[in-house]
């Protein structure tokens, strides 16, 4: 295998061999004109700086003393580390504990419903043949195409005949059809990938259905099961209109619906220290499990675990 | 024997989507069938309905600023579209190979998306705010403005401000698919056209891109559809000002549903807007479509 | 085959989940309030439910969200057992006979006569009464005394009509260094409703008619005000962020120091003293053209829900939260102006400046109209489009003309 392309790792020439061990390193390498690596390594840094740069400045803000948080012009570093803007936090409503409780619970069942549901069904539309199976593929997929604020009332009223408004199982169970078409296309194009060999060994082997999904499939898959889980997570865990309508006792609400709460002063002006706060801890648990798992995750896509 | 052996097949199958089915029919479609029920009525947010048809609909198709926030929404995809792509497709090819230092832009340019949309736009009006904004106060001590910059000052500075935070937000999930798409592309292909003599252009002209053919078609479609389905960007960060410049379509509903209280209006929009978008989808697959 | 089983497994654990969801009917009496007031319904909340046996859930919902949160709640007939609505509500939902008849009760009240004018004119609908007064807030004009001396101005002297707020705005302004004489949220119907409709109140005109069934923004007064606030932004004592200012700077530019005046909340009084004691202000009822004075009267209003399990405690609630006690140690004590004309003194006996806002809002208004929502509160409204226009914009006398239009066209549709 050589190196089709420029690439960054190779770029400083007396990196330990730990480096590039994912690569082969090869004589090519060392060919290459060292500016193209420079520029290429400038620019990918400097894109970096750029995307990182409003995370890095709204987390710095919220340790801020809340007079320094809301300063104009802004102050570049604080005076001082300070709770404050969080503490402010833990007296809106019930308290901060009960929301990242809350929105733990949704999200694990969200995860959960997602992930299960989806691996069946991406498994069922891969690999099995039955009647109409892509017009009901393709009927799943149009559901991406509902914007939800608009099925909010009727949801609302089909929840409550469900019995399940105002409880966090209800609000899973609608976060996880929300997430549903991606993670089922995902699931199917993540199976879609699996050698046919793989399975028929399998039968051979004496696995049936089941164990073959279970003890043979799943390890190819995890890849896909990674994403899926993310995305569920990430939205289980974001989402705002859903939560606030649905929910209605003030000790089952989200975290979104805290934060919404807490910026909002009068007329909708913002208490900019604590909105800093709040998003830090809106992003932290999800960059920390993408930072956990992203090893399966891109990692384990670009290594071409899923290449056909 | 086959016949079995394919009845068998259809019955595992079937017992195999069955739950995900189960739970989109429950959540979604019988959603839907009451959203176009709802259509079919004058119903206001509060107080009794009553049919009215296709009223709503007649409504609709005369209603200007319906079709003008349609038209809104499709400029905002035109731009969100092409900014996403380029971007990520760059930073598609920047980071393809494995290696550390590979792996560590990988997950700066992924974070953004890691963020909700509303956090995400909570951030990003901040950072733009003229008082205590960030970007104005850099620009000031580069001294290259005199006074804050009013990014949501006019219409199109508003649109560009949004397309510069939902790039940001949204280019390491782009970027993915299309680093998956890149991956799939078999090594030897590329060996062989070494071996003809092909340089680094053509090999990007005449495999990379011809090959990932199938995964622009998804992540145009994907990028397409969350577009038009913008709300919360615009709801947070802009309210639909400068004088309703930027009211995407979903903004609209919302607007006509919980604000005008006609949420049998809204539920109509929701039809009509959902009709377009599977239409237009099946447009770009079709276009898009692989070769064999 | 095996996998039948398994679901068989997961459809029981499943239906397992959906039992235990069901099983948690409980019987509190449910109170739903917008953010804005959870400084007072907290403690309040928590102090009826140490002293009665029927016990009191709190709901704290976002401002802005909260009709949508009670629209579709009410759609399923699902709703609280007691409700906290910003005042301006009221006329649209017991138009839509979503709140409990409460004329009877109300007129027994033995303070009556003393509950604030503005929540009951709009809880008030063909001559029947169907919500109370829960919460108070009078819009003021705010100034920087720090700034009044910088310029040579007298801070004990605030301005009594608008050729003296301008004046006043350009000496400010000159003091350069980024400060600005004036502030307003332009682009925000609400603030604008508060803060800007009261000069054309103290000049003797008005935005709707006296039924509320009528536009009246072709009158003169509404024409000068509008003039007046574009000659302050044209010359200059505005700074540029008003204009796309949808409300979230509302106080915030007042914070740092460099704004002269702002139209603000008796609110706002509370938060200087506690947050900016470096800041030395002073306020005062917003001026007529030629003097006068007016004032935007708004807050909550509590009513009962269509719907309510628990009216009989609902109601009692209600008065509960008006008795002298209860509005003077968790209103008027608090920081909040009391509903009761009465009960003025208690909250302003340590502050003159608390005085000037509870006057304000004794005198104050606020439209009647079943579709505020449309008409003002929009951001995307012909109000707010009005003084996006007309201000910004500079063509008065067009603005106008479609304001109104478009005021008449919603007032009139069903």
């Amino acid at each position: 295998m050589s190196q089709p392309t420029l690439t960054l790792d190779d770029f400083p020439s007396t990196a330990p061999p730990a480096h590039s061990a994912p690569v082969e390193p090869t004589a090519q390498a060392s060919r290459h004109w060292p500016w193209g690596r420079i520029l290429l390594l400038t620019f990918a840094s400097g894109v970096m700086v750029l995307f990182l740069f409003p995370i890095f400045w709204s987390v710095l803000t919220s340790f801020k003393p809340a007079a320094e948080a809301s300063a104009s012009p802004p102050t570049f570093w604080p005076s001082h580390f300070s709770w404050q803007n969080y503490a402010a936090l833990t007296d809106v409503g019930v308290g901060i504990g009960r929301y990242l409780w809350n929105s733990t619970c949704v999200s694990l069942m969200t995860v959960i419903g997602v992930t299960v549901l989806s691996v069946l069904g991406g498994y069922g539309f891969s690999r099995f043949r039955f009647p109409y199976k892509s017009v009901v593929f393709m009927l799943v997929l149009a559901t991406m195409m509902i914007p939800f604020q608009s099925i909010l009332t009727p949801l609302f009223i089909l929840l409550n005949v469900l019995h399940l408004h105002n409880s966090l199982l209800g609000l899973a169970l609608v976060y996880s059809t929300f997430q549903l078409p991606f993670s089922i296309f995902m699931m199917r194009n993540s199976f879609d990938c699996v050698p046919r060999e793989l399975e028929e060994a399998a039968t051979l082997d004496g696995c049936n259905v089941v164990s073959t999904l279970w003890r043979v499939m799943l390890p190819v898959v995890t890849p896909g099961i990674v994403t899926v889980a993310l995305f569920a997570f990430f939205t289980a865990w974001n989402e705002l209109l859903v939560a606030l309508v649905l929910i209605t006792d003030a000790d089952k609400f989200t975290l979104p619906v805290l934060l919404q709460s807490a910026q909002s002063q009068f007329m909708g002006g913002v208490n900019w220290g604590v909105m800093q706060a709040g998003i830090s801890i809106s992003i932290l648990p999800c960059a920390f499990l993408f930072l956990l798992l992203q090893r399966f995750y891109i990692h384990g896509l670009i290594a071409g675990a899923v290449k056909a | 024997m086959i016949a079995s052996l394919s009845r068998r097949q259809a019955i595992a199958g079937g017992l195999f989507v069955a739950p995900c089915l189960a739970m989109i029919a429950v959540f979604f479609f019988v959603p839907l069938a009451m959203t176009l029920w709802m259509s079919l009525h004058d119903w206001p947010l509060f107080g009794p309905r009553s049919f009215s048809g296709l009223a709503n609909y007649v409504q609709l198709l005369q209603d200007a600023s319906f079709w003008d926030s349609l038209w809104f929404t499709t400029r905002y995809t035109l731009l969100v579209t092409p900014a996403l792509f380029i971007a990520a497709f760059i930073l598609a090819l920047v980071v393809q190979q494995p290696g550390r230092l590979s792996g560590l832009f990988r997950t700066a340019y992924f974070l953004p998306v890691v963020i909700g949309m509303s956090a995400a736009s909570l951030l990003w009006v901040w950072l733009y705010n003229d008082q205590v904004g960030i970007f104005s106060a850099i620009l000031m001590q580069l001294h290259l403005i005199d006074e804050p910059v009013q990014w949501f000052d006019s219409a199109n500075s508003a649109l560009l401000s949004i397309v510069a935070m939902v790039t940001w937000k949204m280019t390491g999930f782009t970027m993915v698919l299309l680093l998956v798409g890149m991956q799939a592309i078999p090594e030897d292909l590329y060996e062989a056209a070494r071996i003809d003599g092909a340089n680094r252009w053509h090999q990007l002209r005449y495999i990379t891109l011809p090959l990932m053919r199938q995964t622009f078609a998804l992540a145009l479609t994907v990028s397409v559809i969350g577009s038009y389905l913008a709300f919360d960007q615009f709801y947070i960060m802009t309210h639909g000002g400068p004088q309703n410049s930027t009211i995407p379509v979903v903004f609209w509903i919302y607007r006509a549903a919980f604000t005008y209280s006609r949420v049998g209006y809204a539920s109509a929009m929701s039809v009509v807007l959902l009709l377009i978008l599977i239409v237009m989808s099946f447009v770009q697959l079709y276009l898009l479509r692989s070769d064999d | 085959m095996n996998f039948s089983g398994r679901a068989t497994l997961q459809l029981g654990a499943s239906l397992l989940m959906l039992a235990s969801a069901w099983a948690q009917a409980d019987d509190n009496v449910t109170f739903w309030v917008r953010m804005q007031d959870s400084a007072v319904a907290q403690p309040l909340v928590k102090a009826w439910n140490g002293s009665h046996k029927e016990q009191i859930s709190l709901t704290v919902i976002p401002n802005d969200d909260f009709i949508t949160k009670f629209g579709t709640a009410a759609a399923s007939g699902n709703v609280p057992d007691i409700l906290a609505v910003d005042l301006i509500y009221v006329p649209q939902l017991a138009k839509a006979g979503q709140l409990t008849d409460i004329t009877d009760k109300a007129k027994a009240l033995p303070f009556a006569n003393t509950l604030s004018k503005a929540h009951m004119r709009l809880a008030n609908a063909n001559g029947r009464q169907y919500a109370l007064p829960f919460s108070a807030e009078g819009s003021v004009l705010l100034y920087n005394k720090g700034l009044y001396k910088k310029a040579g101005l007298d801070p004990n002297n605030p301005p009594k009509d608008w050729a003296t707020i301008e004046a006043n705005a350009k000496k400010i302004t000159a003091l350069g260094g980024g400060v600005k004489g004036f502030y307003f949220s332009g682009a925000c119907g609400g603030c604008q409703i508060f803060t800007f409709a009261p000069y054309i109140w103290a000049s003797g005109g008005d935005i709707l008619s006296a039924d509320g069934k009528t536009a009246t923004l072709d009158k003169p007064q509404v024409k000068d005000a509008l003039e007046f606030y574009h000659r302050m932004w044209s010359s200059g004592q505005i700074s540029a962020g008003s204009k796309t200012d949808n409300g979230q700077n509302f106080i915030n530019t007042f914070l740092t120091g460099k704004v002269g005046m702002v139209g603000t909340g008796a609110f706002a009084i509370g938060l200087l003293k506690r947050e900016h004691p470096e800041i030395d202000f002073g306020i005062t009822p917003f001026p007529g053209e030629k003097g006068g004075t007016g004032s935007f009267a708004g807050g909550d209003s509590i009513a009962i829900p269509k719907g309510s399990k628990h009216a009989d405690v609902a109601y009692q609630f209600m008065t509960w939260c008006l008795s002298d006690a209860v509005q003077t140690e968790y209103f008027a004590k608090n920081g909040s102006i009391p509903v009761r004309s009465d009960l003025g003194p208690a909250y302003y006996k340590d502050d003159p400046r608390l005085k000037i806002a509870f006057d304000a809002f004794s005198a104050g208004q606020a439209p009647y109209s079943d579709k505020f929502p449309q008409l003002i509160n929009d951001n995307n409204g012909p109000w707010a489009t009005l003084v996006q226009d007309a201000v910004y914009g500079g063509d008065v006398n067009a603005a106008v003309k479609k304001a109104q239009t478009r005021f008449n066209e919603i007032l009139s549709s069903k």
